[in-house]
């Protein structure tokens, strides 16, 4: 049976897999191909694992034919970020300093994908020790938007998302502090989730590519219901991570379908108004339009310290990376590029006191934010406030939308990560892409962000949010005047070359 | 915050250049200016929020 590799997704193949109608082996050889073939194009790999794969799914078909199906991602590719630990495949984190290292166990993440039959494809391109939302890597090139490569995949997991949205993988895994999933998601248009901290296990993950406090194991998949299938493989305590949540995991895909009428949904204000360019308050209020016509009731929602976000979330990220990269300092620092080294030093003059001075603040925003989700049950926000940039652009520092150009660093980003975490138990709030806006032949998304631990509000959202790149859920997009498609096709060029 | 600077500069050897030295201290000054709203807020009776190791 034929499989078109840029329509698939989990959900449809996986009961064709099962049933043995197509072939673990011939669906790897498929998207290995488009790898091999995209990849001088895009940059979305740094490193291909052929053999291993082709082993691997070989011992797919093996057990498929001999009944011993193990579930939805048996025998489906994926492809893993290069921070993520990867049993004798190398890991670089994006820089040098670890070009050479091969790890000799996976991450909890990828063992579980391993041990559910997923076949790894290879490790894809992140921003330098993911300190940035563009993946423009100087060791290891830039990584294009798979939409028009003259612009940013996003990041720092923007090598993932460029991978799933080009086709050379059916999903990926990626790692999220402030948007490092979600960012790159909305600017490839595929799905982009950021769990709740503690769901998904962070062990494997590689020290300083993240905050200790902030970072997330995140997944990035053609659709909603793929997420659903992705989530629930790697989701779940895990006794190597201290930080794992022992939490009930529910079924993540009872929800899809159903009605979300009468569901409560927080149009949040306050956070981004002043840096959203018209485009994307058009394209948002449209996606309100849509809500309400589904029965939702929309109203605008916000926390009084808003203001405080940017403070803490620049503190915390930065003095918590700079403390993990300090054996490197003293003996590698010639090894960073100079942008990523002046950014550790910055933050090694932070005072100590001012970084407890963040987390304190931290609690304050946190608990509006928990009381704020009581009222509604999802919050609907820009997951990013402007156009995608080009690479350009981004190499000059600036992005330009509504005739402005701003420094990069003055856009806002990371609510999730500073503004919605809590103690003990629960920590990070989960935040997810949705529906897809295009512009300037690149697409951006607005992002819903339910409480912590209730997947479920956003897996109803299926109707509405399947608007990955083509087929039915972006054509269902198109219908309802969400997105216009970029050329006379609608169609993803590189995806589709 | 040269100071501060040059001193670790000195204890990681660095071998920071002037220009890279200007460069981080002004960096520096804008993050100083960014935290100064921590400390115009209210935090006597808020305790840190930090994520505590659950291990038994």
């Amino acid at each position: 049976m034929a499989v078109d590799a840029v329509a698939a997704t989990i959900s449809e193949l996986s009961p064709l897999l099962r049933r043995k109608k197509i072939s673990p082996v011939g669906l790897t050889l498929l998207y290995l191909e488009r790898a091999k073939r995209l990849n001088p194009l895009l940059n979305a790999y740094t490193t291909l694992t052929e053999e291993q794969a082709l082993a691997d799914a070989a011992r797919a078909e093996r057990e498929i034919h001999q009944s011993l199906y193990r579930g939805p991602l048996h025998g489906v590719p994926f492809s893993i970020k290069d921070n993520l630990s990867t049993r004798g495949v190398r890991t670089t984190a994006g820089s040098t300093i670890l070009a050479d290292w091969i790890p000799d166990f996976d991450a909890t993440a990828v063992q579980r994908l391993k041990d559910a039959g997923a076949i790894l494809l290879g490790k894809t391109n992140m921003h330098e020790w993911a300190l940035g939302g563009t993946t423009i890597n100087p060791f290891y090139g830039t990584t294009h938007n798979p939409w028009n490569v003259d612009y940013i995949a996003g990041g720092s997991s923007g090598g993932s998302a460029a991978a799933v949205a080009a086709a050379m993988c059916l999903s990926s895994i990626g790692t999220d502090s402030a948007q490092s999933v979600r960012n790159p998601a909305s600017m490839c248009g595929v799905v982009g989730l950021k769990p709740t901290y503690g769901r998904v296990s962070q062990y494997g993950t590689v020290a300083g590519t993240g905050a200790y406090s902030t970072n997330h194991t995140g997944l990035l998949t053609r659709t909603v219901e793929d997420c659903a299938l992705v989530l629930q493989t790697i989701a779940g305590h895990d006794p190597k991570d201290p930080l794992s949540a022992n939490a009930p995991v529910p079924n993540f895909s009872l929800g899809i379908g159903k009605s979300v009428k009468g569901m409560k949904v927080g149009i949040l204000r306050g956070y981004f108004d002043e840096f959203t360019a018209k485009e994307v308050s058009a394209s948002i209020c449209q996606a309100v339009a849509v809500l309400n016509s589904l029965g939702m009731q929309t109203e605008e929602v916000t926390t009084p310290h808003l203001g405080l976000i940017p403070a803490i979330k620049v503190c915390t990220s930065r003095v918590e990376n700079a403390a993990a990269h300090d054996p490197y300092l003293r003996t590698k620092a010639n090894e960073y590029s100079k942008a990523t080294l002046h950014s550790y030093i910055t933050a090694l003059l932070t005072p100590a006191a001012t970084y407890v001075m963040a987390q304190r603040a931290r609690r304050i925003v946190c608990d509006e934010f928990d009381d704020l989700l009581k009222r509604v049950q999802l919050l609907i926000l820009p997951t990013i406030g402007f156009p995608v940039p080009t690479i350009e652009q981004c190499q000059a520092g600036y992005v330009e939308f509504d005739g402005k150009k701003i420094p990069r660093q003055d856009c806002r980003g990371g609510l999730e990560s500073c503004a919605a975490s809590r103690s003990t138990s629960q920590a990070c709030r989960r935040s997810a892409c949705v529906a897809v806006f295009p512009n300037r032949g690149c697409r951006w998304v607005c992002r819903l962000s339910p409480a912590l631990f209730k997947s479920h509000c956003y897996f109803r959202w299926r109707t509405l949010t399947n608007g990955s790149l083509n087929g039915t859920g972006a054509d269902r997009l198109c219908q309802r005047k969400i997105i216009r498609p970029i050329g006379p096709s609608g169609s993803c060029p590189s995806a589709r070359a | 915050m040269e100071e501060q600077l040059r001193k670790i500069n000195r204890e990681y050897a660095f071998n920071l250049s002037e220009a890279d030295i200007q460069t981080i201290a002004r960096r520096a000054e804008e993050f100083e200016r960014l935290f100064s709203c921590l400390y115009d807020i209210d935090l006597s009776d808020t305790a840190p929020l930090l994520k505590l190791d659950k291990r038994p």
